[in-house]
């Protein structure tokens, strides 16, 4: 009561300041969350290893961001951008796997939870080079591990063969824009 | 609620921490139009240190403003300070752009405040996702509503602290109705507190705000092992309690993201309304964020090893322990 009362006293007014340094993760979620190339291929490969059941969407979950975090430092430490259209490519594969509902075991998930992170990973840290660097990196990679989760569960969750034909259906629209995105790296490349 | 599941979300707080920060990255800047004489304005832009560095953003006036003194730069621990004086023209200031250059590659936000020599006072914020700040006179209520209301989302989900705390009550609770109750409970006191202090009826000086809400968030972290080892306490068995006592003090934390913005006296009631409503709606976010990601555990039959179900716990505890030594250290002078 006393702490209440004390507080009660109208005085100066008073700014709150989070003194916490969560600045450059709040930065590197938004990145995530921004930049349409890494979270459609990610949710993409997400709903793809939901489709493979709960083991596959339970490793993906888990490596997935960690590849994506090894490749980030990675791309921290050589700060050079590939010339290969790694955004088109993820988009192609995990969109056609998708839409195709394609058999892959589990093991072979796991490895194209790795690649694809790392990729993927290697141009976030180039991009974040400047900024918010390495904590940047795990701001990317807790919200990765997030959607990943609420992705991959949500196929798994899936009774009605309708609902899984719908999610088939939006990996022929990240193919289609894939292969839009290829095209036009082939005409920018010329 | 499945609290071993959740351990992914104490991940999320926890990871980012780092050093001793004195001034976060997301301290918004201040620019100050005050109104000297009819076609004369006093222009102070307040930007905040970035990363360590100046910040990026670069305030640009409208061409045919002209200094009629020698503009000025002052450095300050937290901010570079610049500061002109001003002709605006016959136009005035009505329905102007004030643009800042470089803000869309930040995540700052700034509060523009126009103080007329009539007395009357106008505020917009200008963000990373609009970086300009129109001034206009009377605007219609809607548009400070959504101003308010994403300035209130924005607050909460950027105060990891509020959310800490929200986690370690969500970590406490067992069961739906003790769940709606605990939520309840904070949400009516922090509103009671922020009313309070929007309204000019109560204020809590920073330094020991922070230093009580860390203590807030160390509380908790005991509370949590006590729980998950089925051990009980005043805590456990009416959580709701300590969320209403320590919701009063986030009140007054989030008090601070509004009161800040220098709104005019007008706009109060319409400002405080909407901006709680943005401050619930991002706590709904959080909780339901928290709770769809036990379920996806559920559904993809993740079991966490031991010492990650104690994890959570723990992490509640540290941050809440590390935030209150800072937070005392920085209250009795010693950082």
């Amino acid at each position: 009561m006393a702490g209440i009362a004390s507080l009660c006293c109208p005085s100066s007014a008073a700014a709150h300041l989070v003194m916490t340094g969560m600045g450059p993760v709040y930065d590197g979620i938004g990145h995530l969350l921004l930049t349409p190339e890494d979270l459609v291929a990610a949710l993409s490969l997400a709903l793809y290893a939901g489709l493979r059941g709960p083991i596959s969407g339970r490793r993906t979950m888990f490596l997935l961001p960690f590849a994506w975090l090894i490749g980030g430092i990675a791309g921290l430490a050589v700060n050079a951008l590939p010339t290969f259209p790694v955004s088109a490519v993820s988009f192609l594969v995990t969109g056609g796997l998708v839409a195709a509902d394609f058999y892959m075991p589990v093991s072979a998930v796991m490895v194209l939870g790795i690649v694809f992170g790392f990729a993927h990973g290697f141009l976030n840290g180039v991009a974040l080079n400047e900024g918010a660097g390495i904590l940047g990196l795990l701001g990317i990679m807790i919200m990765l591990f997030i959607l990943t989760a609420f992705a991959a569960a949500l196929v798994v969750s899936l009774n009605k063969p309708w609902a899984r034909i719908a999610v088939r259906v939006s990996g022929s629209w990240t193919f289609a824009i894939g292969l839009l995105m290829l095209g036009w790296f082939i005409r920018e490349a010329k | 609620m499945n609290r071993t599941a959740i351990v992914a979300l104490a991940l999320v707080l926890c990871a980012g921490t780092n050093t001793i920060v004195l001034s976060h990255e997301s301290q918004p800047g201040i620019l100050e139009l005050r109104q000297v004489s009819r076609d004369r304005y006093e222009v102070t832009w307040r930007a905040p240190i970035y990363y360590g560095r100046p910040h990026p953003a670069r305030l640009v006036l409208p061409e045919g403003w002209k200094d009629t003194v020698e503009p000025t730069v002052r450095m300050l621990p937290d901010s570079q300070v610049f500061r002109r004086v001003v002709t605006v023209g016959d136009r005035g200031v009505e329905g102007i752009d004030l643009r800042f250059t470089g803000l869309e590659k930040t995540v700052t936000d700034v509060f523009v405040r126009l103080n007329r020599l009539d007395g009357t006072m106008m505020t917009v914020v200008a963000r990373p996702s609009k970086p300009f700040a129109k001034l206009r006179g009377e605007r219609a209520w809607h548009v400070t509503a959504g101003e308010f209301i994403g300035l209130g989302f924005h607050h909460i989900l950027s105060g990891v602290d509020h959310l800490l705390f929200v986690l370690g009550l969500l970590l406490i609770v067992n069961g739906r109705m003790i769940l709606l109750k605990t939520i309840t409970s904070f949400t009516v006191a922090h509103s009671i507190t922020l009313a309070a202090a929007t309204l000019g009826y109560a204020s809590a000086p920073l330094p020991p705000l922070n230093a009580a809400i860390a203590l807030s968030i160390l509380f908790l972290g005991p509370e949590i092992v006590r729980s998950w080892n089925g051990q009980t306490s005043l805590t456990i068995r009416y959580p709701w309690v300590v969320a209403f006592l320590f919701g009063l003090l986030h009140g007054f934390g989030f008090a601070s993201g509004l009161t800040t913005t220098g709104m005019p006296k007008s706009e109060i009631p319409l400002s405080l309304l909407f901006f709680n409503a943005g401050v619930e709606a991002g706590q709904l976010v959080f909780v339901f964020t928290a709770l769809a990601l036990v379920r996806s555990f559920k559904i993809l039959e993740v079991q966490w090893p031991r010492w990650a179900e104690a994890l959570p716990g723990y992490a509640v505890g540290s941050l809440g322990a590390y935030w209150t030594i800072q937070r005392t250290a920085i209250l009795i002078g010693g950082f």
